[in-house]
């Protein structure tokens, strides 16, 4: 799951400078966060009508990343066509998407933090760095790439207090890894000397 | 061997730098110059290394994995050695969020690990993707290491000897009981790994209170509270610290190789620090 969270009401504002605006939100990872959902969505509707915007209608994709018919989701909701601008409530990947489709000006709603996950009806931030290069499993599931706050594979800085990261309240990554590790039994998955990430394997820069 | 920290300056001038080194003079072996430390924007150790080179001093280069990738790393130590800099000091870096430029993209591209790997591959000649270099470095490579340390830190500091780490420099000692434990398990990894290893111990002469306080918000350094209070306590608190510093320096020496003064401020006192060790 993408993890995202609503930008502050005034920084929205002041990205939207057209005045007829309509909103769209993502029925998958915002909703299930309760950032780009219907009632957000609503609510989103009721505070820019407030600061004087004309909102020209509104709907909830089932998934704003992944659009089959532009043209479907256009016969549905005629009233884009009456607008000047999109807002998105949906991950960076909703409204890139979007992006390409809709011909006019398109507005995030959201800031995208991580890719994480839900657990027992609770949500996981930073679970994976995307990186290309997948080697979560040496490491008992913990990725070290985006757990650990300055992504170090070959153990812990010496920052840390009483568990705690140097960055944030946070526990240290590699606290957590030692531990699940020595659970496990994989102890030896992190004696030998980890070599850096190879960032060519990112999507970007295809290896041929 | 004593060693002693010299902060480049955070500007153009080199005057109060040099002043401090100067101060330093005929006492240190060598001065220990950091690298944007506390992720705080100063000249860079490179520039400022040379500088003191050539006014004499021998200089121990910090070099941290925060603000470089592999190519700027590797370039900047390749400089270094054409420069004259013939010791470097390895570490991951205080994370951009705890300086004063905040929202600097932090990079660790490598971890301390790795540079000590790749510092061994610039001395025997080649770069990190193993093309031939056209002179090679011959760097005295040293690391980090908090002496208080659990089994994941230990793991960290194990994988460090084995990348050829030729000395250990620890953060700040206040407590020679856990040092000494400290010390026990290091020797265990370098009987092991049959490595010789020097390690220079760490300490920071306290000043007052205020200084403790602030110290105690440094990632890795923790004053305990009873020195605090006797610092608080102290008639001269400056005076205080110093005697505390001189009495850890006493303890430490028969248990390792070296200290390392790192002063909060200049090195105003530092003569008279060691002249209380015993040490000049």
């Amino acid at each position: 799951m993408i993890i995202s969270r609503q930008k502050e009401f005034d920084d929205i504002l002041q990205m939207l400078s057209e005045k007829n605006i309509f909103i769209i939100g993502c029925g998958k990872c915002a909703k299930k966060q309760h950032v780009g959902g219907e009632p957000e969505v609503i609510e989103m509707k009721r505070k820019l009508g407030a600061a004087g915007k004309n909102i020209t209608g509104w709907t909830v994709l089932s998934s704003a990343c992944s659009i089959n018919s532009w043209n479907d989701i256009l016969s549905q909701n005629p009233d884009i066509k009456m607008s000047d601008a999109l807002l998105v409530l949906s991950c960076g990947g909703g409204v890139s998407v979007i992006s390409g489709f809709a011909g006019l000006q398109v507005y995030p709603a959201l800031d995208t933090e991580s890719l994480g996950g839900v657990c027992c009806n609770e949500v996981v931030t930073e679970q994976c760095a995307i990186c290309g290069d997948c080697t979560i499993w040496l490491y008992g599931g913990i990725c070290p790439v985006i757990q650990c706050a300055k992504s170090l594979l070959n153990g812990p800085c010496g920052g840390a207090f009483e568990g705690k990261c140097e960055v944030d309240e946070r526990l240290c990554a590699w606290d957590k890894i030692f531990e699940r590790l020595k659970n496990l039994g994989k102890l030896e998955n992190i004696e030998n000397i980890h070599e850096p990430k190879d960032h060519i394997r990112k999507a970007r820069v295809k290896k041929t | 061997m004593i060693t002693a920290e010299i902060s480049p300056p955070k500007g153009t001038d080199t005057s109060r730098m040099v002043r401090d080194a100067t101060l330093l003079k005929d006492m240190a072996d060598a001065v220990n110059v950091t690298d944007n430390q506390r992720a705080v924007m100063r000249m860079s150790p490179l520039a400022a290394c040379s500088i003191l080179q050539e006014k004499g001093f021998e200089t121990i280069m910090h070099i941290t994995c925060r603000d470089r990738n592999r190519l700027a790393l590797q370039s900047d130590l390749i400089g270094a050695w054409a420069l004259g800099i013939r010791n470097v000091l390895v570490m991951s870096g205080d994370h951009p969020s705890k300086g004063d430029h905040e929202g600097a993209k932090p990079v660790y591209d490598l971890d301390s690990v790795q540079l000590l790997g790749m510092i061994q591959k610039l001395n025997q000649g080649i770069d990190h993707s193993g093309k031939k270099l056209e002179g090679r470095t011959d760097f005295c490579p040293g690391a980090v290491t908090n002496t208080e340390l659990g089994e994941a830190g230990l793991l960290k500091l194990r994988k460090k000897i084995t990348m050829g780490a030729s000395f250990l420099q620890t953060q700040a000692v206040f407590d020679v009981t856990r040092f000494s434990e400290f010390i026990e398990k290091t020797d265990e990894i370098r009987s092991k790994q049959s490595k010789q290893i020097k390690i220079i111990a760490g300490v920071i002469p306290i000043i007052s209170e205020r200084s403790a306080l602030f110290l105690n918000k440094v990632p890795g350094i923790r004053v305990p509270d009873d020195m605090i209070k006797q610092i608080k306590d102290a008639k001269n608190p400056e005076i205080e610290g110093m005697k505390i510093t001189a009495d850890i320096i006493k303890e430490l020496r028969t248990m390792c190789d070296g200290v390392h003064i790192m002063p909060i401020g200049n090195h105003e006192n530092t003569g008279k620090l060691l002249e209380m060790a015993g040490l000049i």
